[in-house]
């Protein structure tokens, strides 16, 4: 309608047409599906959007002669009168109007002129248009509107009271109302800046975060499930907060681009980069059966596409999986170039979103350091109470009463001569002949052993699995996120002369087996089997096998022990310590090397483990040195718990070199039909990967936020306007393309975008500044006739925009209002009341439980949002379901929307509430009533509006007073806390009711 | 003054006078979108619901569509393969297996022949199994399309593409695609209603459902069975309709001060949708209740008002289904009350149709009896129903599953006949599906399979000419009906030429 009002304008008026905003609209419309970018689609191999093509002779002629519509081709089939030859065709849908006939032959005439499409043109920094004769701009901005304003014959609208300048701002910035005191404090405010110092007031809000975040979270396509049918619980709200703190945080544009979309590949990438990187993650996981893995990581990478292409450059990538782009410079070709630099990450659709990495909460990570920290402290406190004299008198007094116990003295160590890993883990023997493993881990690993022993005659076996202070967790096992074992099969063999001889081993017994892994399972005969000891970890454990006959032992006799761990994921022994005994095998238990016998060994004989062994038993004993060990122990369990608690997010990790994938174009989309092999790059029309990056993530990431990219920052600034003003100056802020709305104020979109660039280093927070400052933004959003004629929509803003607020928006305010809102800020989703049976959803076994205290009351960012059933009430208010990048939610005005307003608990708890508030308040009805007309649009109302509320509160009074049984009802319904009801109840009941009226006007859900 | 604006100022007037909107701003179509710009840019919200006139003379004018979610086996309800059953229990021939994916069976399964007995029925002579004697005895009524199939393999996908046109997300449902088109004729309804049984929602989910890139407005409203019929509908206790009426009332007020104040036409919109709310709550209920109907009129259906089932609150609802549960049948006949107050679409999912034999509950021989006694009563008498009402003629019946299944037994549990435990794998090759009423050549039979029901040999029907045919049947040209979003024109049938309306079958 705006375009057609524009040519009608111009059929008037002998100026030079404009390509881009006249004509290339019209073409593209009507000519570009067939004869446009597409070569799979062209007819007649002729091509209409690029002029040299378009001059071009043909057999039949020239389709476009410059300067000379008769001779033009193009002309001649758009205005013929046969159906053959009418172009476009008559079946094809589309068609042409006389006066659009009629411009574009005025086009050729004046030669036909082709021009780059604007969004794609190089961003330089306009001259903001002079204005004379009026005060009313306070900012660069404001010139830009006025000027267009004035052409239209209007003029701006007054400034906007302070009681509505607050309300707006605070929704604006922060989401949520301001509070009566903040209303007070800026009204009466008296310095000439107190609406400077409002706005940074709420610039700096830890609300603005949770505000603007949201708006993110659509296009991130943020949900707590993993999608598809049986859309799974899925752990990735760490991302959520990281978004909340990047915008608190104000980082700068451009990092906020690199860290999502590459973090993981910046060299000095941390923690916060790897989570960021969590936006990609959010991609769906199909966990159904039968379901082909590779197909849906592809769906998830072409997702990953065309998300980054609709966010960063307001461009459809999407259509051009299957063919080239109809409309805009994306080829088939270039589709899968792009493609290919996305398609070298670990992640494939598997049921565990697997590659994750460990992302603490500030909370956590701060925790950890401090306990590590006062760990560290007490352990030095613990090292110097040992040289004290007192400590050695002590543990020499205790050394001599406890000498004994002949557990130890049954026993005699091999004395290792050799001991090797068959894979390349290293084996070391230590002074105490014990065995430790270190240097590589490998999966599976047989540790084979040869010693010798003084003993005769040997009856038993016994392997001491130890720990040791250079194993994570001090083991046994290597694996430090699992410190178990798995002896698969244990085997003995004697050497007599050169000549081996296996020996049989019976009567296996163990401290400790693990519940299906017991310990005669490690002399079975079988490698699947074997024995292990979870959870048991960070202690020894002992094993003992008896020979099936005594052994005699020969002088110069060899025995080899091989212990084969085959369960894989290392699960091997780390340090391992083996013994013989000639002992009656009856007498021989297993049991852990006390410390009663390790004393009967002299001092000077003592291996290093042993005398540490002894001393740790001591430790125990000493009661300075024990109140210490507590005091340790207790913060290694809440570190160990912490550790357990942190959250495992989705990130991107990218392939080894030699892992990358190869990538083929799908033919007609089908990942199946594999077409010609592509090399990665960004689309040709889009420049290059700026020099000095590698063609990868990081590269995209940098060629998307370079100074030459024309996209990145109209888009950006574009979008922040939107959720500001409630309009994009581009509409459709998801196509900057050629078939996306053209810009309302070209020019001020395009001094926003360098203002946002290169004036304030991409933060988002000046930006904003930069708009709410301007006088365009401050105006009153009152409608008068003259622009209720003039521009009915508010195109050409000579007032203040007024339109619905956001779902979210909607929920905390009312929560803001009653006063029941919790602004607990970060951690795992919650979930607030919700009606049974919303979710019956096909093989799952997720379940809504209503979420208990003060999170039944958190901002409705925080809320789980399960992407094959949303929350209700934000669908209702054009909320989307987060399967994928949502750009820009289309307002509604419904009859399901005041369902929910009216009857969801959710707001009638917030009516009961805000009825409590109100009436704490003292006064008569007028008085009450206005207040809480205060309480939810942040104004006094006016006489009219005053008698109507004493009347409706009178009224609504009489009706409950005849209904008692509606009273104790409403109450209930209101889940209102009696106790702390300063009224009657008939009161309560009355003024709950109004503040349901209250949360339900236009008034109340409307920015204004 | 822009004659547009005052139109649709009046269509707002109308509303606050409570009347319906019939008829009035319907304009030229094809340009609907540009006329919800066009409205949009006046600044007031026209009714988007309000009925449109259709692009040409339409043969239907609502739509009922019966989804039985999992998939019904077509060989044993239609598709009569008596060379099939002499190779029961014989190895599948590798020519079925080779390339082919499947989503449960492994190696080399054996064939099953159809389980039930076949006759031919009505004077078209359509065959139709045991299992269904009801629709047996309407089935010149009906035509059913033995040819019909899709691409996806998985119920997910393939529940996609078959109701949204695309099988990844965020397409609109065809309900949502023909109510955008067409309005709705009865303003205190929603006009695209979505019924629920069998104990679970469709493996898609809502997005079956959903608007996907049309304003929410057209989304499908799911009516419960229990508890609110609409979410939110019924007042909290406390709120009578009278006390609900003062509170109403002070709102219009205030908002009207507020318009006086500001001149925002929106904020007429919302005086009225709070108003048009108010009649709902009182609309929805009332043709909710299908205790309203007499006696013989449930015994058509076999529905039992206020018949609360075991099964519908069940984690694992199959193993409990009966074959007298009424839930079904009870949907069936709110579907021709919601028809006839002028509902335009109206979609029934009925699940637990996924029978693969592999657990309790989910066998062609036990569980599918049990189904088939669930709905066939049920539907013999919506037919019925409707045709002595004389609404059959502008009502739309269609019945389906998202793809058929297998003439092979599926292996993965075992390979022997154990009873209950018989099935059938995903088999996206051909299946049948049945369209009734409004515009289709009754008693026809449509397109062929194979003699084991493997191939589809004759007048393959896949889902964009489905989709293309119901268009048509409502009077929307398929290729032309359209919705600008992302620089597409986006349609229910997709971007490519391949929906085709199917001519054979219109009356």
């Amino acid at each position: 309608m705006l375009l057609t009002m524009l040519c009608v304008g111009r059929l008037q008026a002998d100026e030079t047409i404009d390509f881009n905003r006249e004509i290339r609209p019209l073409l593209a419309a009507n000519c570009f599906s067939c004869h446009g970018p597409d070569e799979e689609a062209r007819e007649s191999e002729l091509r209409l959007d690029v002029r040299a093509a378009a001059v071009l002779k043909r057999d039949e002629g020239i389709p476009i002669v410059p300067k000379n519509r008769k001779e033009s081709l193009v002309y001649e089939r758009i205005v013929s009168k046969d159906p053959d030859l009418k172009m476009p065709p008559v079946d094809s849908g589309h068609s042409l109007s006389p006066a659009q006939i009629e411009l574009i032959g005025r086009w050729i005439d004046q030669g036909a002129n082709y021009d780059v499409h604007w969004s794609f043109k190089k961003i330089t920094r306009p001259m903001p248009p002079k204005i004379e004769n009026s005060t009313w701009p306070q900012t660069p901005l404001d010139n830009f509107v006025l000027a267009r304003v004035s052409k239209i014959g209007l003029t701006p609208s007054e400034r906007a009271d302070r009681f509505a300048l607050i309300r707006r701002l605070s929704l604006d910035l922060t989401g949520l109302p301001p509070s009566s005191l903040d209303v007070d404090r800026f009204v009466n405010d008296k310095s000439p800046d107190a609406y400077e110092q409002l706005v940074d007031r709420l610039l700096q809000s830890k609300k603005f975060g949770e505000h603007w975040a949201r708006m993110w979270l659509d296009l991130a396509r943020y949900a707590d499930t993993k999608g598809y049918e049986k859309d799974q619980a899925r752990k990735i709200w760490r991302y959520r907060d990281w978004a909340i703190d990047a915008f608190n945080d104000d980082m700068p544009y451009d990092q906020f681009t690199i860290d999502q979309l590459a973090g993981d590949l910046l060299p000095d990438s941390g923690n916060s980069q790897l989570l960021a990187t969590a936006f990609h993650r959010n991609t769906l996981t199909n966990d159904e059966g039968g379901t082909d893995n590779e197909e849906f990581r592809t769906l998830a990478v072409k997702d990953r596409v065309d998300t980054t292409m609709q966010v960063w450059m307001g461009l459809t990538a999407g259509c051009a999986k299957c063919h080239s782009h109809k409309y805009d410079p994306i080829s088939q070709q270039d589709y899968y170039r792009l493609y290919d630099l996305f398609n070298q990450t670990e992640d494939s659709d598997r049921p565990d979103d697997a590659p994750r990495a460990a992302t603490p909460t500030s909370e956590q990570r701060n925790n950890l350091m401090k306990w590590k920290q006062q760990v560290i402290d007490l352990e030095g406190k613990r090292q110097t109470i040992e040289s004290t004299p007192d400590f050695v008198a002590a543990m020499k007094k205790w050394e001599q009463a406890n000498v004994g116990d002949a557990v130890w003295s049954a026993w005699t160590a091999l004395s290792i001569s050799s001991a090797k890993s068959q894979q390349q883990a290293t084996l070391t023997v230590q002074n105490d002949q014990s065995i430790l493993a270190s240097g590589k881990k490998p999966a599976r690993d047989v540790y084979e052993v040869t010693g010798t022993s003084h003993l005769k005659r040997i009856t038993a076996i016994r392997l001491d699995a130890l720990t040791d202070s250079s194993l994570e967790r001090q083991g046994p096992g290597r694996n430090g996120t699992d410190p178990n074992f798995v002896v698969s099969e244990l085997k003995v063999e004697i050497e007599i002369d050169g000549k081996r001889k296996q020996l049989k081993l019976t009567n296996a017994r163990a401290d400790f087996s693990q519940k299906g892994w017991t310990v005669e399972k490690a002399i079975d005969g079988n490698n699947a089997t074997g024995w292990a000891v979870s959870p048991q970890f960070s202690k020894p454990h002992v094993a003992v096998f008896d020979f099936a006959a005594p052994v005699d032992l020969p002088a110069g006799s060899k025995i080899h022990v091989s212990i084969s761990q085959q369960y894989g994921m290392s699960l091997t022994l780390g340090r391992v310590f083996l013994s013989v005994s000639g002992a009656d095998p009856k007498s021989l238990a297993a049991k852990a090397t006390s410390v009663k016998s390790l004393l009967t060994i002299p001092a000077d004989k003592r291996s290093p483990q042993q005398t540490e062994q002894i001393l740790a038993a001591f430790r125990g004993i000493y009661q300075p040195f024990a109140k210490l060990g507590e005091q340790i122990a207790k913060l290694n369990a809440q570190i160990a718990d912490t550790n357990k608690q942190i959250p495992q997010t989705p990130i991107m990790r990218q392939l080894a070199a030699n892992r990358h994938r190869q990538t083929h174009i799908h033919v007609r989309g089908n990942f199946l039909e594999k077409g010609e092999l592509v090399t990665g790059g960004v689309p040709a029309a889009f420049g290059k990967i700026p020099s000095g990056n590698s063609a990868d993530r990081l590269g995209v990431a940098r060629w998307l936020v370079h100074p030459d990219n024309p996209l990145t920052a109209r888009v950006a600034v574009n979008r922040i306007w939107a959720q500001i003003m409630g309009r994009g100056i581009v509409e459709t802020e998801e196509d900057f393309g050629t078939q996306g709305m053209l810009p309302t104020h070209p020019q001020l979109l395009d001094w926003l975008a360098i203002e946002f660039r290169e004036t304030h280093k991409w933060s988002v927070k000046s930006l904003c500044k930069t708009i709410v400052m301007s006088a365009t933004y401050q105006q009153s959003s009152k409608v008068s006739d003259e622009q209720q004629e003039k521009d009915p929509k508010n195109i050409w803003l000579a007032r203040a925009p007024r339109y619905r607020l956001s779902a979210e928006t909607i929920r905390d305010q009312a929560l803001a209002i009653s006063g029941l809102i919790s602004l607990k800020m970060g951690g795992p989703p919650v979930m607030p009341p919700q009606p049974p049976g919303i979710w019956r959803t096909t093989y799952s076994k997720l379940k809504w439980a209503t979420s208990a205290g003060e999170d039944r009351y958190r901002r409705a960012i925080y809320t789980f949002w399960r992407r094959t059933s949303p929350y209700p009430s934000m669908l209702t208010f054009d909320a989307g379901s987060r399967e994928v990048c949502l750009v820009r939610r289309i307002r509604t005005n419904t009859p399901l929307q005041a369902l929910v307003l009216m009857n969801d608990p959710v707001y009638i708890e917030a009516a009961g509430a805000l009825g409590l508030r109100i009436l704490e308040k003292a006064g008569d009805d007028k008085n009450r009533g206005d207040a809480g007309f205060f309480f939810a649009v942040g104004r006094q109302p006016n006489a009219d509006e005053s008698k109507t509320i004493t009347k409706f509160i009178a009224d609504a009074r009489s009706k409950f007073k005849a209904n008692p049984d509606q009273v104790a009802e409403i109450i209930k319904s209101a889940n209102i806390n009696i106790e702390k009801a300063p009224a009657n109840d008939v009161e309560l009941a009355t003024w709950t009711l109004y503040a349901n009226v209250l949360l339900n006007l236009d008034e109340t859900i409307t920015r204004n | 003054m822009n004659p547009h604006y005052e139109n649709l100022q009046y269509t707002t007037r109308r509303h606050l006078l409570g009347s319906a909107a019939l008829g009035i701003g319907a304009m030229a179509f094809g340009s609907l979108a540009s006329e919800l710009q066009a409205a949009e840019a006046s600044g007031v919200s026209a009714n988007p619901m309000r009925p449109k006139k259709p692009m040409y003379a339409a043969k239907a004018k609502s739509v009922i569509y019966l989804h039985m979610a999992g998939s019904p086996s077509q060989l044993e309800l239609f598709e009569n393969k008596p060379e099939l059953a002499k190779y029961t229990g014989k190895a599948c021939p590798k020519e079925y297996l080779e390339g082919k994916r499947f989503a449960f069976i492994k190696g080399v399964p054996k064939m099953l022949g159809p389980l039930f007995k076949y006759k031919q029925h009505g004077q078209g002579g359509q065959w139709v199994s045991e299992l269904l004697p009801h629709f047996s005895s309407v089935s010149d009524e009906a035509c059913v399309i033995r040819s019909m199939h899709t691409e996806q393999f998985n119920h997910s996908p393939a529940q996609l593409l078959l109701h949204t046109g695309q099988s990844r997300l965020g397409n609109p449902g065809m309900g949502a695609w023909v109510t955008y088109g067409l309005g709705s004729e009865n303003e205190n309804l929603p006009g695209y209603v979505v019924l629920a049984s069998g104990g679970k929602t469709p493996s898609a989910g809502k997005s079956l459902w959903g608007a996907g890139f049309l304003p929410t407005v057209y989304q499908g409203v799911q009516c419960r069975t229990t508890g609110d019929p609409v979410l939110y509908l019924s007042n909290p206790k406390g709120i009578s309709r009278e006390m609900r009426r003062t509170t109403l009332d002070a709102m219009r007020d205030l908002n009207k001060l507020q318009h006086r104040e500001v001149g925002d036409p929106e904020t007429l919109t919302r005086i009225a949708q709070y108003e048009l709310t108010y009649r709902m709550q009182m609309a929805v209920p009332e043709v909710m209740d299908i205790g309203r109907e007499p006696q013989h009129i449930l015994d058509m259906y076999g529905a039992k008002p206020g018949h609360n089932s075991v099964a519908e609150a069940a984690d694992d609802p199959r193993p409990l289904y009966k074959g007298d549960d009424p839930t079904f049948a009870n949907n069936c006949l709110l579907a021709r009350r919601l028809v006839e107050k002028g509902v335009r679409f109206v979609q029934l999912y009925d699940w637990g149709w996924d029978h693969h034999g592999s657990s309790p509950g989910e066998s062609c021989d036990e569980t599918l009896p049990i189904k088939c006694g669930q709905i066939d009563r049920a539907i013999g008498g919506l037919i019925k129903d409707l045709k002595q009402r004389g609404l059959l003629d502008s009502t739309l019946i269609i019945w389906g599953g998202e793809f058929g299944r297998t003439p092979m037994m599926q292996n993965n549990v075992r390979n022997d006949l154990k009873k209950g435990f018989i099935g059938r794998d995903h088999h996206p090759h051909a299946f049948t599906m049945w369209m009734a009423g409004g515009g289709i050549k009754g008693g026809l039979s449509h397109g062929k399979t194979d003699d084991i029901g493997y191939y589809i040999t004759d007048d393959a029907v896949n889902i964009r000419s489905f989709q293309a045919t119901v268009l048509h049947l409502l009077g929307l040209d398929p290729q032309r009906f359209n919705f600008p979003f992302q620089g597409l024109k986006n349609r229910l049938i997709g971007p490519t030429p391949e929906g085709k309306v199917v001519k054979e079958i219109l009356a």
